[in-house]
């Protein structure tokens, strides 16, 4: 039975429950540590019309954009294997006319976010890009990719982006416990605004941890639990990319996917395999250790390298002394009940 | 004897060198993550190196496969996030940046987002990613370009060189004074850019590499430094620095390829037995 306030499902459950067709999707993840398997179960279920955000638009976006999820994409920056002679699931939709693109810049697309979590319309931006053909040549946004407007302050001509409040995000964390409170560390980049910017938050983590953890190291929760819809529980969940203190870049696995994302029928292929091929995490890993063996595993994992703790104790665990008097009256509970009795200070 | 080096460790070399101890230095992946820990360890120690992810005065362990790759770093002092690397860019806390070009034109603006047109590309590129935003707010940048091309006119215009030339930059008012590109660096040779004009201006040339070479890639009448010199050979020591930090860089990307799918096949041989 599950637990009270537990909001622990399968990544199918999650995504099957929480992402629609039509929806505004974002990646919570900025390069490192991709939600690869929440990614895999968008495409598994073939969800349509996504309008997708990906402040780094490789991995994820490559795979989305490949099984056709996506009609529009707003990132910053995209992949592109093989050189000159390459190619990319984007660079093919934009050629064939079925995807619709628009470039920010890393910090304007986070300021878009940025101004969403915090609930605010706009956000300034750095007005150097007023010059750069990112500010004269625009897409699905049209009018509304930038605006400027006059500063009331200095009277300086500023340039300012929408804020951005996609219906769902989707993010891989290190740890979270039952209740949703996500905790991530290392490369912060735009996770956690790309995170509280959305309407809905799919997390999944590496391990499930003891609410006590969470508690005792709240500096490195980016999500609270009252913000999550959904805490999915996948260990190797972003492989082949990386997870700080888990595992590293699985630069064999990943190479062979850009090899094939050259390609249409590469990346299907490819896809065919490791995505469709596979009905969830568990069995994508099966199939990777049959594949290449354990120790391709072994060789990324992470040797243990701890932060040092910090200390949240304090000088008092109660206000009652070790006499059981109070710190600051210097009463016991006793005494106090009789002074209030006296002073004809209680009711009832 | 002097020892002998790769092109890719004298890119490298060069670049590092632009690097000065105390230095804040934004680093992409590739190069510029190799230059800033060779000059972090052998002519900078104070330098702070930078990822646009919010990794703030790293200690590099191996190069990193990416600008968020902490696992790439023996720690770091500061955790931030990406809108905060940003901010702290425009109020001119960064010293340098290092940018990577597809195409470059005259006055070194750069364009690194697509070949051809823009809504139905011949080829699609990254796109600006952090470029335009620390193009325009580090008080200086280190262009490299390796398979790029020089053009007349850009096919996207996504960071800010020095405009149309001359003052322009400055008079726009949107930049930091005196911010722009100071360097271009390629296979051939070192770019610098002229003081008045703004102009890219041939500086030095890597060995081997005539004038002549370098004017047949440049579409307009390249400037030429009066005091041209070869670029300046790299010492023992950078050049051990950088084979046992980045191999894999100081080799180049093609040889690296090869030896590296050699590998996985012997590897692959080695467990079938």
């Amino acid at each position: 039975m599950a637990e009270a306030g537990s909001k622990v499902m399968t990544a199918r459950e999650a995504i099957g429950r929480f992402v629609h067709d039509g929806d505004h999707l974002v990646i919570g993840n900025y390069t490192v540590g991709t939600c690869s398997e929440l990614v895999f179960e968008v495409a598994r279920q073939g969800k349509k019309g996504l309008t997708l955000y990906s402040q780094s638009g490789v991995f994820d976006v490559e795979i989305l954009v490949g099984a056709g999820c996506v009609d529009r994409l707003v990132t910053t920056y995209v992949y592109r294997a093989g050189g000159k002679e390459g190619g990319s699931a984007v660079e093919r939709a934009l050629k064939a006319g079925t995807l619709l693109m628009e470039d920010y810049t890393n910090y304007q697309y986070n300021a878009r976010m940025v101004a969403g979590m915090h609930g605010f319309s706009f956000m300034q931006v750095l007005e150097g890009a007023m010059v750069t053909d990112l500010f004269r040549k625009r897409s699905f946004m049209g009018e509304d990719k930038y605006r400027v407007i006059q500063c009331p302050y200095t009277g300086k001509q500023l340039l300012t982006v929408p804020a951005a409040n996609p219906d769902v995000c989707i993010v891989h964390v290190q740890r979270a416990d039952k209740l949703g409170n996500a905790q991530y560390w290392g490369a912060l980049g735009s996770v956690a605004a790309a995170s509280l910017a959305s309407r809905r938050i799919i997390v999944s983590c590496e391990e499930i941890v003891d609410h006590d953890v969470i508690q005792s190291s709240p500096h490195l929760t980016i999500i609270p639990a009252y913000r999550v819809d959904a805490v999915v529980e996948v260990p190797w969940g972003a492989h082949p990319t990386e997870v700080l203190g888990y595992y590293n870049l699985d630069r064999i696995a990943y190479a062979f996917f850009f090899l094939s994302d050259t390609t249409e029928d590469g990346l299907k292929a490819w896809m065919d395999e490791w995505v469709y091929g596979c009905r969830d995490r568990q069995a994508y890993m099966d199939h990777y250790m049959e594949k290449h063996g354990s120790h391709m595993l072994d060789m990324i994992r992470a040797k243990a390298y701890y932060s040092a703790p910090a200390n949240y104790g304090s000088a008092f665990c109660s206000s009652w002394d070790d006499e059981g008097r109070e710190r600051t009256m210097g009463v016991t509970p006793e005494e106090l009940e009789k002074i209030l009795e006296e002073r004809g200070l209680l009711y009832g | 004897m002097a020892r002998k080096y790769t092109l890719d460790e004298l890119l490298i070399i060069t670049a590092a060198r632009e690097i000065r101890d105390g230095d804040r230095v934004i680093l992409g992946v590739g190069l510029p993550t190799t230059a800033g820990a060779m000059a972090k360890a052998l002519h900078a120690p104070n330098a702070i190196l930078m990822m646009e992810s919010g990794i703030i005065d790293f200690q590099p362990l191996v190069p990193p496969n990416h600008i968020a790759d902490a696992n790439s770093c023996r720690g770091f002092s500061y955790a931030t996030d990406l809108f905060s690397m940003f901010t702290m860019t425009y109020r001119g806390y960064v010293d340098m940046c290092f940018l990577g070009v597809a195409q470059i034109d005259r006055y070194g603006n750069v364009n690194t987002t697509c070949i051809g047109d823009y809504y139905k590309p011949r080829m699609r590129l990254p796109g600006s990613g952090g470029a335009a935003d620390f193009m325009a707010y580090a008080k200086a940048t280190v262009l490299t370009m390796r398979g790029g091309e020089f053009v007349e006119k850009l096919d996207y215009f996504t960071s800010p060189g020095y405009l149309e030339g001359g003052d322009a930059r400055d008079r726009s008012g949107l930049f930091p004074k005196g911010s722009g590109p100071i360097m271009l660096l390629t296979t051939k040779g070192v770019f610098r850019f002229d003081e008045v004009t703004k102009e890219l201006c041939l500086a030095q040339l890597h060995p081997g590499v005539t004038v002549d070479m370098v004017k047949k890639d440049v579409p307009w009448d390249l400037k030429v430094a009066e005091d041209l010199t070869q670029t300046p050979r790299p010492t023992d020591e950078e050049i051990a620095f950088v084979r046992r930090f980045a191999p894999t860089e100081a080799v180049g990307r093609k040889l690296m390829y090869e030896l590296g799918i050699t590998n996985v096949f012997r590897k692959a041989a080695e467990r079938g037995k």
